[in-house]
């Protein structure tokens, strides 16, 4: 066995591990606004939330490409203020690990929170409390399943992904490059052994993070 | 003293709700889908009426002119939904304890553990509500909702989730809390026999509107129309024709039998339907007088329990009765006679 190089391994955790973060903070309050109104401007925002879904990955990857690269408006200004630079750095890596999962986590927890019977809340309402409060104290803890199954889904969809990123942060070694495009040039470069390797890795860890949502799901379930 | 008086549009469906009480126990009464829930929905501040006001002991907490809308956490409400709505993930301690977060600790807790004692739910503390008896889950709530001191409590179909062998216990509970009350209560049911027995007046919904409000007897015994007399569960109607006035009574006549009937309704008209309460008719073996007594023929018996169910048939006319130790073999082949008191009929106008 050659010399085994685990920085993709390292980076990919990261990146899932930052972005699932940034995806519970972004999208737990997003569904939460989704899941409490019914206004066009909602319609439309659940809408375009659900598009990293459908959009072919090197698509999406264009899209933010021309949105956040040095030329752009946001990126110029990021440059320029911050001297943060978001293309073809960990990074970039990072955002397109939020916008590829956010969805997962606004629909899962949208649904949990929609199916918290609404008599709750308005016990809680007549009980006095506002509705953060309530949000707090009510909707998260009935629905934290749902909740958690978005977490989870988000992570391992961060993890896994391949186009957007690669498209987005590139592939520089020891830089920008994940595992998922590690396993790529492993096999490119006829590197058997290291693909097998990192293959195993990442089977291991979705075997492990789909069996913790189907005990998650089965709970429910049974409520 | 509550004054209700708005009207809500739900697509098709529209409620109009225009009634007042004043530290007494009211009973809505209603089919289901005739606007009850949501009219205490509405009182509660849950849903916004279209038009109209909303007052308790001169408080507006809703008024569509001035544009008031006090929200539902502001209007002290104690509100008791259908299936209780305990909070599931948090115990019988913490559910009671909810509304009461703003007193101070150990002020709190010494609130909490009186209504825990004071609602027999001594050894629950700890327990979540699914692990709870029916009536232990209804006294929950009634502690997490009294423990706030209300100043109007909305009781929404109580008992519906509850099983029957235990009904009648918790309605004895029920109606000993809600006599410790002091404010008004609005008991929103289905069932007249329960609105009779937990509430001095009722209330009669029927396609949202409010049809009659009353004392519970005059309810009963005056009915404004047939909807009303329906909806408190009088199931024998017939057509009459008024003849004219006898011995205090007004006199009907319907195929040639004359009978005579309280005189509560002002409004008469020549032709009206009349209607008598299953339980208002007594059975005779033999003719005791003859003022309201009729020859019939039993035609057919529901054996119950308490009492039977006995169709009687008198000329053209099929009548339910409720008969308490009803015995078929003393009545030689079926025939027998049967009386009503006049002030148990009642006249409406026809439909």
């Amino acid at each position: 066995m050659t010399n085994i190089n685990l920085f993709p391994l390292f980076l990919s955790l990261k990146v899932a591990f930052i972005s699932t973060a940034l995806s519970f903070l972004i999208g737990l309050p997003l569904a939460y606004y989704l899941s409490l109104n019914r206004s066009r401007f909602s319609d439309f925002l659940d809408t375009f939330t659900n598009f990293p879904v459908v959009l072919p990955p090197t698509v999406l990857g264009y899209y933010l490409l021309v949105l956040l690269g040095r030329q752009s408006f946001i990126g110029k200004f990021l440059e320029k203020n911050f001297n943060i630079m978001i293309v073809f750095t960990p990074a970039g890596a990072i955002v397109a690990a939020v916008i590829v999962s956010l969805p997962y986590m606004i629909k899962s927890s949208k649904t949990a929170l929609l199916s918290i019977n609404e008599d709750y809340i308005n016990a809680a309402r007549l009980l006095g409390r506002g509705e953060l409060n309530i949000f707090l104290t009510i909707m998260i803890p009935i629905s934290y399943r749902g909740i958690i199954s978005g977490v989870t889904m988000s992570f391992v969809r961060a993890l896994g992904d391949f186009g957007t990123t690669l498209m987005v942060a590139g592939s520089i070694p020891d830089k920008t490059l994940t595992m998922p495009i590690a396993i790529y040039n492993a096999l490119q470069s006829g590197d058997k052994a290291m693909a097998n390797l990192l293959v195993l890795i990442m089977t291991s860890i979705s075997v492990i993070v789909l069996y913790i949502v189907n005990r998650l799901e089965k709970k429910m379930k049974r409520g | 003293m509550l004054e209700v008086s708005f009207e809500k549009k739900f697509g098709s469906f529209a409620l109009k709700s225009s009634f007042c009480c004043d530290k007494e126990v009211l009973g809505i009464l209603g089919p289901s889908g005739c606007g009850k829930s949501l009219t205490l929905k509405c009182i509660a501040g849950l849903f916004p009426p279209d038009r109209g006001i909303i007052k308790l002991d001169g408080r507006e907490f809703f008024n569509s002119e001035k544009k008031i809308n006090i929200p539902s956490r502001n209007r002290n409400i104690g509100f008791v939904f259908q299936n209780y709505a305990l909070f599931p993930h948090l115990t019988v301690y913490d559910n009671i304890a909810y509304g009461i977060k703003d007193l101070d600790k150990s002020k709190r807790h010494e609130k909490v553990m009186d209504f825990i004692k004071k609602m027999q739910l001594t050894g629950c503390e700890k327990k979540y509500p699914s692990q709870l008896s029916g009536g232990q889950q209804q006294r929950t709530a009634l502690a997490r909702t009294l423990i706030k001191e209300p100043s109007l409590l909305l009781l929404d179909e109580p008992f519906s989730a509850i099983d029957t062998h235990v009904k009648s216990m918790l309605k004895a509970e029920l109606l000993e809390i809600i006599k410790k009350y002091q404010g008004t209560v609005l008991f929103i049911t289905h069932d007249i026999e329960e609105a009779y027995e937990m509430c001095d007046k009722i209330l009669i919904m029927n396609g949202g509107q409010c049809i009659q409000r009353g004392d519970k007897r005059d309810v009963i015994k005056s009915p404004v129309n047939l909807d009303s007399a329906r909806i408190t569960g009088c199931k024998n109607f017939f057509d009459v024709d008024i003849v004219g006035e006898r011995k205090g009574y007004n006199l009907l006549q319907h195929n040639g039998l004359l009978i005579y009937a309280n005189k509560n309704n002002k409004t008469l008209k020549e032709k009206m339907t009349a209607g008598i309460r299953q339980h208002d008719i007594k059975l005779l073996k033999e003719a005791e007088g003859d003022m309201n007594t009729f020859e019939c023929e039993i035609v057919d018996v529901i054996e119950g329990i308490s009492y039977s169910t006995v169709f009687l048939r008198c000329k053209d006319l099929l009548l339910q009765a409720e008969i308490s130790n009803f015995k078929y073999s003393e009545y030689e082949n079926g025939k027998a006679f049967f009386y009503i008191s006049p002030e148990d009929i009642f006249v409406v106008s026809k439909e």
